[in-house]
Formats: structure tokens, sequence, C-alpha cells
């Protein structure tokens, strides 16, 4: 795959006897803007660490930009724009401080890009990072980050403690600056229905593996939740990508991975049914705690992230 | 949302058409179906007159904040579909001609509503002449709230 910008096969990670990632597997195309969608726990902050060369992989390998980033950590760096969670910045320092800091890391630093998007971003100059509010720090670490105009983005929660305008501004400068720029764009969050819109792909991760990578038109269009009568119960339970199935009363509700072949194994047993459309947050609950052995009225397991 | 979408009055680049596209994100419904939908009933409302000018795919999907791509497989759609016309360079308009099919997928839209409405009915045990009978009030309805400004043009032809 000479386009994939980011590449990683059967990734193992542990911590101790924990472990983190369980052979993780995921391939983003040059130009992608890809949601990285997972449970707090599921190893989103671990692969991307790994990404970017902070952690080493137990097994399996990891290729960013053709890379091996923990064989060339500074030069992925260099490459790549990155936003961590919870972005720590020196306090003390003035915006135009740490702009000029950060610069000279970077051979590709666009002096002029940076000054239009202090602009853009209405960023002051003159003020302490301490006394930035939120959303200012989070536009700062944007612009620190695109700057060096890198191929590739990686933002970790970018929008984790913002307000839903500064959420929706911070999306838009997304779709504005980068998807505009043709930069290939790899952002984990677990707000999902921000991501959908956004999104050209979605990558569930659960438990440490990727349980499904696919378009976000793709997984509207195919995962499906169906309403069946009770007694088709036992003929629900054998559907072909089932995700999830409940009982309540006198119907049945199942959750497949792909509609189509479910209609038709439906249609062969003759049993009448419902297709509902899901949004991305029923998706995601489907493949992350759906359970795939009818059960009555009991509520959920609560599972160790 | 709808806040945002007040901004296309007042913003300068595309002052032409007025352009309201509510995106939904909580709904079963695809995005581009979202807003694919709007656009075509804009279109049939006259809310977007033939030879109008549509915001550039880029300033659509950053106002929506909406996948860029999502945007223009919309827009490439509808021009397939020649509800709309993409002149090289100059950026995207409503055709001036209508097209054939147009009226027919209004319909069909409008169908699945009806199809939609009289499942409905079914599964509330609302008799079949009821369901006339609500149809007809809610027409009555829309008659009383135009009350004395009536409007012409939007009886059945």
């Amino acid at each position: 795959m000479s386009n994939a910008v980011i590449e990683m096969n059967n990734v193992v990670k542990n911590f101790g006897r924990k472990r983190v990632l369980n052979g993780e597997n995921l391939s983003v195309q040059q130009g992608e803007t890809f949601a990285y969608l997972g449970r707090n726990g599921a190893g989103k902050t671990t692969s991307i660490k790994m990404l970017l060369g902070l952690l080493k992989p137990d097994s399996g390998t990891v290729r960013v930009l053709g890379l091996d980033p923990a064989v060339s950590p500074l030069e992925v760096r260099r490459r790549v724009g990155y936003v961590a969670e919870d972005q720590a910045m020196f306090g003390w320092m003035r915006v135009q401080q740490i702009i000029s800091f950060v610069a000279p890391f970077y051979p590709t630093w666009d002096q002029k890009w940076a000054a239009e998007l202090t602009s853009r971003f209405e960023l002051p100059l003159k003020t302490k990072i301490k006394h930035l509010s939120k959303g200012q720090g989070v536009r700062l670490a944007l612009l620190l980050a695109l700057a060096h105009r890198p191929e590739l983005v990686i933002l970790d929660d970018p929008t984790l403690g913002l307000d839903p305008i500064m959420r929706k501004e911070f999306l838009r400068d997304l779709v504005g600056y980068l998807q505009g720029e043709k930069v290939t764009v790899f952002f984990s969050s677990h707000l999902l229905y921000e991501v959908e819109p956004v999104a050209d792909v979605v990558a569930i991760l659960d438990h440490g593996r990727i349980v499904r990578q696919d378009s976000t038109e793709n997984l509207r269009e195919r995962v499906k939740r169906f309403i069946l009568s009770a007694s088709a119960e036992n003929a629900a339970s054998k559907l072909p990508g089932l995700l999830d199935i409940n009982r309540s009363g006198r119907q049945i509700s199942i959750v497949v991975e792909d509609a189509q072949p479910a209609i038709a194994a439906l249609q062969r047993e003759q049993i009448p049914f419902d297709e509902i459309a899901l949004n991305l947050d029923e998706i995601f609950e489907a493949y992350v705690i759906g359970r795939k052995e009818p059960a009555n009225a009991e509520p959920p397991l609560e599972r160790v992230a | 949302m709808l806040v945002m979408t007040w901004k296309y009055c007042y913003t300068s680049v595309f002052t032409d058409p007025a352009m309201f596209i509510r995106i939904e994100t909580s709904s079963g419904m695809p995005i581009a179906r979202q807003i694919a939908d709007q656009v075509r009933t804009h279109c049939a409302s006259g809310t977007l007159a033939p030879g109008d000018r549509l915001p550039s795919v880029r300033q659509l999907a950053r106002e929506l904040a909406v996948n860029q791509n999502t945007v223009l497989r919309v827009y490439e759609k509808l021009t397939a579909e020649g509800l709309l016309e993409r002149r090289h360079g100059d950026g995207t308009y409503v055709a001036d001609s209508l097209p054939p099919g147009r009226l027919k997928a209004q319909r069909q839209l409008l169908q699945q509503e009806a199809q939609r409405f009289v499942r409905r009915a079914g599964e509330l045990n609302i008799s079949d002449d009821d369901v006339h009978k609500l149809l007809d009030e809610a027409i009555e309805h829309r008659d009383r709230q135009r009350g004395s400004v009536p409007k012409g043009g939007q009886r059945n032809e």
C-alpha cells in the first residue's frame, strides 16, 4: 500500500501484565480524515504515542509516512503535526514567545503561515499562555502543530474540555485548514456525533483491537438494527455479522454489521422485520458493548476497559 | 446549528442565495442525504432559484463543519440529477432549466414520507378512513393558518 500514511500491523503492547493493544491493525490513506474512536482506556493514546515513536510495540509493525517511528522518531516528528490530549505548554510564556521557541525545531516552519494562523485564530500574541481560554489554548496548540506544514496531523482528543461552540469552531478549522490543504488527519475522539460529519473513515478500537474500520457512509449504510418478533429469536441469533441482540417482551432488537446478508437471511426464513437506521453513537455502542447472547432484562455487564 | 446557518445571510461571499441547511447529527440519516434533501427542497420551494450560485464546496463544508468530500459528493450527485450545474472554474449554480425528472424526484420523496405515515398509522391501529381524515384535517389546518393571506401557487396545479 504505497498510499498508506499510517499503518499498524498486528501491534501488541503490554504494560506489565496488562495487555493494552492486542493485535491492532489499521491503515490510513493519504488525504483522509480518519477518526479513531474508542472508550477511555481502549488504547487510543498508547497507539498514538507509538505513531510518534514515544512508545515501542512489543510486537507487530508501525509505519508512519513509510518510516518506523521507533527507529526515526525525529524525522517522523518533523513531518507530523501533533496536538496532545490536554496539551501542556509553558504557562509563563507569551504566545509570541512559544511560537518563536517552537519554530527552530522545524526546518520547514512557515513563518508567513504561522502569522496568518495567528490572526485567523485571533490569538493574542502578548498574552501569557496560562491566561488563554481553553479554546485559545487548543487553537495555539493547533497553530504550533500546523505551522511547519506537516503532511500528517495527529490530534489526540482535540476537543476535550471545549464548550460546544468552541468544539464546532474547532471542527470548522479542521475542515477549512486541514481538509482544504489535503493534509491527512488522524484524530481520536469519544464524541461520536461530532466526528461523523467531518470524518472520511472511522475506526473503532475496543480492548486493544480495531473491531471495525470503514468509511462513515458505509458504516451508516451497512450497520442496521432490526426489530423482530421474539418468536424469531433462534433464527436471529444465527444471523451473519450479529453485533447485538436484545429481547424486550414480545420483540427482539438485533444489530448486524452488514444489513444486506442479514435481510437476505431473514427473507429466506420468511421472518418479518422492521429496519432501523442507526447513528454513529448507536453503531459504536453495538460494537463495544453489544452482546451476542440474548439476555432478558439484565443490565449489561460493566466491562473493564 | 440554526444560529450558524443564519450566517449565510451575512457572509459576503455568498450573498446571492440565502440557503439554510441544518444537520442533525443524531439522526439515523446519513449527512450527505440530509444536505441533498434540503438543497432539493430549497430548489423545489424556490428558496433557490434557477441561476442562483451555491456556496463553494469549501465554504459550505466549513460553515456546516462537514467533510469537504461529503459536500462534493452531494454537489456531484445533484449535478448528475440535473438540479445543479457546475460551471468550470466558476462554481456551482442551480440549473437554468428544470430537469425532466425533477418533479418526479420530489414526488418520490414525498411518497416515501406518505408511506412512512401510512405505516405508522397502521402501527397505531388507525383505520384507512381515519388516515384520509387526518390528511384532510392537515390541509384545513394549513389553510386556516394562512388565514387572510392566501398564498397562490402552492395549491396543486
